[in-house]
């Protein structure tokens, strides 16, 4: 999008052919923080990749056995796809490669269930996030080089990364529109609810129609969770940014929590970009960085992470992948699973819980300190 | 009226049936009108649970619900950790019952007894600081609460003339083990007002024999009355409709305010009523589960005691 862009102006003050200008010399800065506060709702046009996603009425009148005869008929086409087995005529299973330090693996699409505390063996109480993977697959991938070509690509991504769009929640076909189904065509899963990309690396490309699941991390990896935080609507100054406010009597009428002055006189010249002040709340992406997974539930698809500052309500999604931290990412002495985790990996039987070393797991004998230990 | 019924009717007569928000927001011509409404950026409870249940997906089969057990009336009193949390927003299923197995686990080590807001107890829990690395505290027991591994009770005791109060986590691993030393209620849900009484009332000797309550009889409830020192207080008691509290002797004024603050109709708010508890069908499935494992792991501990009286003889 903005490469274009940029050529366009090129062309216009050079008064040149648009062809002419070589595209892959442009060196593109990306701009600072943005000190722009958002005060209301903005509507922006549909990006060109959208398609939409609900059909307007669903008025077939269908009798209940119709009905009944559809929902089965839908059943069988996408059980059998949900243990993919790979079939001589499709093509095989992609090249698995090794995990190295430029590697970026796909994330996963979890929902947020819930903060509950733990306890490690030293009987030190913290507490952890719950959050679960439902019905996570690949629908579809886009090397480097088509993805450069897309409309969604950013010029400072460079032509390292590819995209993996990953799914969660299936649905019944029959409430979304044609053009929406066909996104799930190539990886012959049902269609879902939630979609989002990540930016991979080519050697860790996935295949659309793998499931990804728990096992996707191990335990003592590290993460980063990114969701929309909630949604406090238009909010006043105490509560968007803390201020005071004023006395609630002693004379103060109607400022009672309000921000006061708005800017300093002489010199400093008016309003200043960037002024605390009344808007909306909340409803933004944030990004929790560096959690640690302490505990693993294979038979629900459970993380515990640490904190409770996961963005987002209970049952928001949540948008879980490696940690970009440099020194608590995965280590290419110790790699995770490449480029996800496939049930033929397995060497042991799968346990259905595993913990971190010093979590304290609740079937053990109470905590006691030794003697001379302090 | 007339206007507005006149407004509605060619409506009705041309799509044949009822206009809902959604409808009506649709006919708006702004283009983007969709965008700008309001919306929710998280799940609703029973879509996911819908999702969990789906035939689509491949999430693993709840175990069935037990309904066999002869659960007793009061058991939930007994066990109200056990319960979904009152903040409906924060309730999953799945979450409780990961939860749930925690407790249960934990339960199985250590010995948590019957307990209620007024009961006397002694519980020791390991402290690195301490000479003998253990600490022993006895008191009345002044609050309770909490919900599945974060639950509670607090613990009041006068030691050398001064109030001290200990908040103790019910499944923390530290706690090495609780013990009643006497089982009876009170009748107010918390004694707060403890702080306020003079310190005879929350006092409490460590070295207290437990008085044992004779097998079958109901849990006692001390019906006593205290009399509260005079203001100023900590908190103002007379707002609080308390039943334990001798005549506060104030003047007129405090409960002229004091009916003015109140707030009687909560009592009937059956909305309020019906987000802070659960429906008794859930609420009577988890109370049996919660039996049946209480049942299982007692059979077990019995088994593990008379193993360990055989290895001695």
């Amino acid at each position: 999008m903005a490469a274009p862009r940029i050529g366009n102006v090129l062309c216009r003050i050079s008064n040149c052919n648009f062809t002419s200008v070589l595209l892959e010399k442009i060196n593109y800065s990306r701009s600072s923080t943005c000190l722009l506060q958002i005060r209301h709702r903005q509507a922006f046009p549909p990006a060109a990749w959208y398609v939409k996603r609900k059909t307007t009425d669903l008025d077939e009148n269908l009798t209940k056995e119709n009905e009944e005869f559809l929902d089965d008929v839908m059943k069988d086409v996408y059980r059998k796809r949900l243990d993919r087995v790979f079939s001589p005529l499709e093509d095989g299973p992609w090249k698995r490669n090794e995990y190295n330090r430029y590697t970026r693996r796909t994330g996963v699409l979890a929902i947020k269930i819930g903060v509950v505390p733990q306890w490690t063996k030293e009987g030190k109480r913290f507490t952890t996030t719950m959050l679960q993977i439902i019905d996570n697959h690949v629908i579809r991938y886009t090397p480097p080089e088509k993805f450069m070509k897309s409309a969604g690509w950013k010029p400072w991504w460079g032509n390292k990364y590819g995209v993996a769009v990953v799914g969660a929640l299936s649905t019944n076909p029959r409430i979304y529109t044609k053009e929406y189904n066909n996104l799930f065509m190539e990886s012959g899963v049902p269609p879902k609810k939630k979609l989002t990309r990540f930016l991979i690396t080519e050697n860790a490309a996935v295949q659309p129609g793998t499931p990804l699941n728990a096992m996707h991390y191990r335990v003592g990896d590290v993460v980063d969770c990114s969701a929309k935080t909630k949604d406090y609507g238009f909010q006043g100054v105490v509560k968007r940014w803390g201020m005071k406010g004023m006395p609630k009597s002693h004379g103060v009428t109607k400022t009672h929590r309000r921000m006061g002055t708005t800017a300093g006189g002489k010199f400093k010249g008016g309003i200043w970009k960037g002024k605390k002040m009344p808007g909306l709340m909340g409803n933004r992406w944030r990004t929790a960085r560096g959690l640690k997974i302490w505990r693993v539930n294979t038979k629900y698809n459970v993380l515990y992470v640490t904190g409770q500052n996961v963005p987002g309500n209970t049952h928001g999604f949540v948008r879980v992948m490696d940690t970009k931290l440099p020194l608590r990412k995965p280590a290419p002495d110790n790699p995770p699973p490449m480029p996800t985790w496939y049930p033929e990996d397995a060497t042991e039987p799968i346990e259905e819980e595993y913990f971190d070393k010093d979590l304290f797991q609740f079937t053990e004998e109470s905590v006691k300190f030794a003697e001379g230990k302090k | 009226m007339a206007s507005y019924s006149r407004r509605i009717l060619p409506c009705f007569w041309k799509t044949t049936k009822l206009l809902t928000f959604e409808d009506s927001a649709r006919r708006v011509p702004c283009r983007y009108h969709q965008e700008l409404l309001p919306t929710r950026n998280y799940l609703l409870p029973e879509t996911v649970e819908e999702h969990r249940k789906s035939e689509l997906s491949k999430h693993p089969e709840l175990p069935p619900s037990i309904t066999s057990e002869n659960v007793p009336a009061d058991f939930r009193f007994v066990y109200p950790e056990f319960l979904p949390d009152p903040q409906y927003d924060r309730r999953d299923s799945i979450r409780e019952r990961l939860e749930r197995e925690d407790m249960y686990r934990r339960r199985a080590v250590i010995d948590i007894p019957e307990f209620y807001v007024g009961s006397i107890m002694a519980v020791t829990v390991s402290d690195q600081y301490s000479p003998n690395k253990e600490n022993r505290f006895v008191g009345i027991c002044i609050d309770r609460g909490g919900v599945g591994l974060r639950a509670f009770f607090i613990l009041r005791n006068v030691v050398d003339g001064q109030g001290i109060e200990i908040m103790y986590e019910m499944y923390n691993p530290t706690l090495q083990s609780i013990q009643v030393l006497k089982l009876e209620k009170r009748v107010d849900d918390k004694l707060y007002y403890l702080r306020d009484a003079p310190q005879e009332y929350s006092t409490f000797p460590f070295d207290m024999d437990p008085i044992p309550v004779p097998k079958g009889s109901t849990v006692p409830v001390n019906k006593m009355k205290v009399q509260l020192n005079p203001r100023p207080w900590l908190e103002r008691w007379e707002r609080q409709d308390l039943q334990g509290v001798e005549d506060l002797k104030l003047e007129q004024r405090f409960y002229d305010k004091a009916a003015k603050v109140a707030k009687p109709w909560e009592k009937y708010d059956l909305m309020k009523w019906y987000r802070e508890n659960t429906n008794e069908e859930e609420r009577d499935s988890i109370m049996q589960e919660v039996h049946q494992r209480k049942r299982l792991t007692d059979i077990e501990k019995s088994k593990r005691k008379t193993k360990l009286a055989e290895r001695k003889r």
